[in-house]
């Protein structure tokens, strides 16, 4: 949620400190922060927060909390006058509350600059007075409202109905961004109940033919609760994700409705004038008041700190939590908007964070004075890898998706390969080949590769480890590397009584390697037997040129000494010319020729 | 003959079994296929609810499915519809449940300490940073006093030897994982001249961790009243990729020697 520093004062008489030090508030006593632009934090509200911390309210809250600067007193709007213009019927338990808030006569307009400015740091685009109150309510309070226009709706007896009901499967109709949605049962509306026409998706988005122009002159502002998984479920199938269906899916108290619209009200009244008529409000079953107790005990014993009644005590109030606390143990009653906090490691992680993790101190565990089981097949993968590293096989991991297999992926989100593999060859035998390519660059004689990995096939999952090798004459072949690894396998015991001994890998750098293509030369000639060939050899070319360099052979005849050396020549920067080669090659050969040695 | 090489992540895997397992901690493993209870609802993460949504999964069509686990998969209370479908499972958090119920069973009590690395998935697109498939290192340690300093002291100790004695910082954020409480987000930093020059002195995600939630506790048949425990569940790519400097996840899973024999 986008927080601008300028919107939270509103919250706090006091000044707030720089938005670098709200930032580092929040970070380290309640959310991580996604970004800071000019005066806008880019709040991650938490899964477990989004019932009160998607708002302007439960971020100051936060603040308040961490930093101890007081809440601003804010005047509240009276919502005492009734109505009966409205009526209203839940015909779903899926709503929770429904209040309609009437106000006759008021003058839509464009909104004031710091209303504007205020929505366009939300990203929102500011369409006149009347709904831009209702969204900015909806960003300040976490409730969202929406406002219809009351001249749209059917009048019936003095009375205009709303009814809350499940959508007829087929039932069209025509939202707020034009577009036409075809809805099914499992989806709510809000319904003008005397026209029997839905004027509105339930907490998704409202309908075109009652909202706000204009020439509006009457209002109702609906500000109601709806069910969180079933919001959730009609935004998923309309693929219609709104702020207001972002918070209803985060399931929010109905308390926080009147809240809402008390705000609504008041600034309506204040930026498009009009009369306040009254409003209706249908609770059938009011929020239940619930309250965790825990004690100082069980707080010091998961956080594995020592902190004392006074500090405990502290943290609650801070949060404005209503506790009583007797013998070291703290009853607190439960704000209604904290759906949160049902269990006592609840309010233990609102004293870990508002005191601050950096006061815990690292501890390590005590000895077990028992010796750890040992895991058998991770024993034999390990063995089998130092057998096979000691055959000079390298480890590959490849993917567990294949073109065919016995169980299919139902979503793969680029529909290529969508089965589990039920052998490793095949991800093996493509593995030698793309390896095969690259050869001398990495000094090989032989491509010999080794996965030890997981396999579905005749529905079972089992781990299970294979080999490829690259047919080349005179070396081993994979069917008798294959063999001697079989029985090297048989001879491992069944139970492990150690891990075997590994090295560590000592390189500490990865060294990035050339995507472009190299260059193989190799070079034998006739040497002295004491000559220092090797390194004259090796620095004549430029050697960022030479990726691999060896000696691949050497013999000595009739007093003299032939030697075989090979140059892997790749650029970093792009595809080396045969006459680039060439000319490294001739660095070479003049380098031999002035050491007066032979090239064969 | 010269030798082979072993993959990275292995010599990873092999790092944090000796370490930890030097702290009493034993490696326990688990299915990748697995059911929706154990990867999400014995979690705590309900149906319908947008902690599910964290993370993006690979649901698996389903017919009978035996898994070479089966034997410790375990009852649950909610009935038959939680089992319905199968994932390539999103984290390797799932194991502390399979490997505790396992326990249960054998009548074996707390302490519980176990680490799990293993493969997990992720149906997203695949960029430097992101893989469908890759690694995580789960910790548990359950027992009667075990706390959030020790888990503080554990994570210390772990970066301090694999990161060769350098001086090491841990520090914990407020985060929020459903089957944690409190949870944290973990950061590390090293500090002194023998720590590469791009780690040296900066603050690091490490991974998610937290007290594991009662309910979890009580979903693998450990009674919470009694027991409490951490639980952290780190990338293992990630911890590859900063301990080598190396700036590409997708090389990881690429099979290519150009990378591989480089360790």
């Amino acid at each position: 949620m986008k927080i601008s520093r300028l919107w939270l004062q509103t919250w706090f008489e006091k000044e707030l400190p720089p938005v670098e030090e709200l930032s580092t508030a929040l970070t380290f006593h309640a959310f991580e922060i996604d970004g800071v632009e000019d005066d806008v934090l880019d709040v991650k509200v938490t899964p477990n927060r989004g019932h009160d911390c998607l708002s302007y309210r439960g971020i100051a809250k936060e603040i308040s909390a961490i930093l101890q600067i007081p809440l601003k007193a804010r005047p509240e709007f009276d919502l005492a006058k009734k109505t009966d213009a409205i009526s209203i019927t839940l015909s779903t338990p899926q709503c929770h509350r429904f209040v309609a808030g009437y106000i006759k006569n008021v003058n839509v307009a464009p909104s004031p600059a710091w209303l504007k400015d205020a929505l366009e740091k939300q990203g929102q685009r500011s369409i006149n007075n009347v709904v831009d109150v209702t969204n900015y309510v909806m960003f300040n309070i976490g409730q969202p409202l929406h406002a219809f226009d009351a001249g749209q709706l059917k009048e019936s007896n003095g009375t205009y109905a709303f009814e809350v009901r499940a959508a007829r499967d087929g039932e069209m109709m025509l939202a707020l961004d034009d577009k036409e949605y075809k809805l099914s049962s499992t989806n709510m509306v809000v319904s003008d109940k005397n026209a029997d026409v839905a004027v509105g998706i339930a907490g998704v988005k409202g309908g075109k033919p009652a909202a706000i122009t204009e020439s509006t002159k009457d209002i109702i502002i609906e500000c109601a609760n709806f069910d969180g998984p079933s919001v959730r479920k009609t935004s998923r199938a309309l693929n219609l994700r709104t702020d207001a269906s972002q918070r209803f899916e985060q399931v929010i108290s109905p308390e926080m409705t009147l809240w809402s619209m008390a705000d609504a009200i008041a600034l309506i009244l204040e930026l498009a004038g009009g009369e306040f008529v009254g409003i209706a409000d249908n609770y059938p079953e009011l929020q239940q008041k619930t309250s965790v107790s825990v004690t100082l005990e069980h707080i010091n014993k998961v956080l594995g700190v020592t902190l004392s009644v006074a500090q405990v005590s502290d943290v609650f109030s801070r949060l404005l939590f209503s506790v009583t606390e007797k013998n070291r143990k703290w009853t607190v009653h439960i704000p209604p908007e904290r759906i949160d906090l049902t269990i006592p490691e609840d309010l233990i992680e609102e004293v870990g964070r508002i005191i601050g993790y950096e006061t815990i101190t690292p501890v390590e565990l005590p000895d077990l004075n028992r010796t750890v089981i040992l895991n058998d097949r991770y024993a034999r993968n390990e063995q089998i890898r130092a057998f096979l590293i000691g055959q000079g096989f390298t480890e590959v991991f490849t993917s567990v998706f294949a073109d065919k297999g016995e169980r299919v992926v139902l979503n793969k989100v680029d529909g290529v390969r969508p089965y589990l593999r039920d052998t490793l060859k095949e991800g093996l035998k493509e593995a030698l080949e793309r390896n095969i390519r690259n050869k001398e660059l990495l000094g090989l004689s032989q491509v010999k590769l080794f996965e030890i990995g997981t396999v579905w096939r005749k529905e079972q999952e089992e781990m299970t480890y294979d080999i490829a090798v690259e047919k080349v004459k005179k070396q081993k072949t994979e069917d008798e590397y294959r063999v001697e690894l079989e029985q090297f396998v048989k001879s491992l015991p069944e139970h492990a009584d150690a891990y075997p001994e590994q090295q560590f890998t000592t390189t500490e750098h990865f060294q990035h390697f050339s995507k472009y293509p190299y260059v193989v030369r190799d070079i034998s000639l006739w040497v002295s037997p004491q000559s220092d060939a090797e390194s004259v050899i090796r620095n004549a070319p430029d050697n960022s040129l030479v990726q691999y360099f060896a000696r691949l052979d050497r013999f000595e005849k009739e007093g003299r000494v032939s030697e075989l050396y090979r140059f892997v020549f790749q650029s970093f920067e792009k595809t080396l010319t045969d006459e680039e080669v060439n000319a490294e090659m001739q660095k070479v050969y003049d380098a031999v020729k002035a050491r007066g040695w032979e090239v064969r | 003959m010269p030798q082979g090489h072993v993959h990275p992540i292995s010599h990873l895997i092999r790092a944090a079994v000796d370490i930890f397992g030097r702290m009493g901690f034993a490696f326990a493993e688990g299915p990748l296929l697995e059911d929706e209870w154990h990867n999400f609802d014995a979690l705590n993460v309900p149906k319908n609810h947008p902690a599910r949504d964290m993370q993006d999964t690979f649901f698996i069509k389903d017919d009978a499915l035996n898994t070479s686990h089966s034997e410790v998969s375990g009852e649950h209370p909610q009935g038959e519809d939680v089992l319905a479908g199968h994932v390539l499972r999103t984290h390797t958090s799932p194991v502390q449940l399979r490997y505790m119920e396992g326990q249960v069973k054998q009548g074996i009590k707390p302490p519980y300490r176990v680490i799990v690395p293993g493969k997990v998935f992720r149906n997203e697109a695949t960029d430097m940073t992101h893989e469908a498939e890759f690694f995580q290192l789960e910790g548990l340690a359950v027992g009667e006093d075990v706390t959030l300093a020790h888990l503080k002291g554990t994570l210390e100790r772990f970066f301090r030897e694999l990161f060769h004695g350098a001086k090491v910082e841990v520090r914990f954020r407020p985060s929020f994982f459903p089957f944690v409480e409190p949870g944290v987000e973990v950061d590390m930093r090293l500090v002194g001249k023998n720590v590469p020059e791009k780690l040296r002195d900066k603050w690091i995600e490490m991974m998610g961790a937290g007290m594991i939630h009662p309910t979890v506790l009580q979903n693998a048949g450990v009674d919470p009243k009694q027991y409490q425990g951490f639980a952290f569940g780190m990338g293992l790519d990630r911890l590859a990729m900063l301990r080598w400097g190396i700036d590409d996840v997708r090389l990881m899973h690429s099979a290519d020697l150009r990378f591989i024999n480089q360790f």
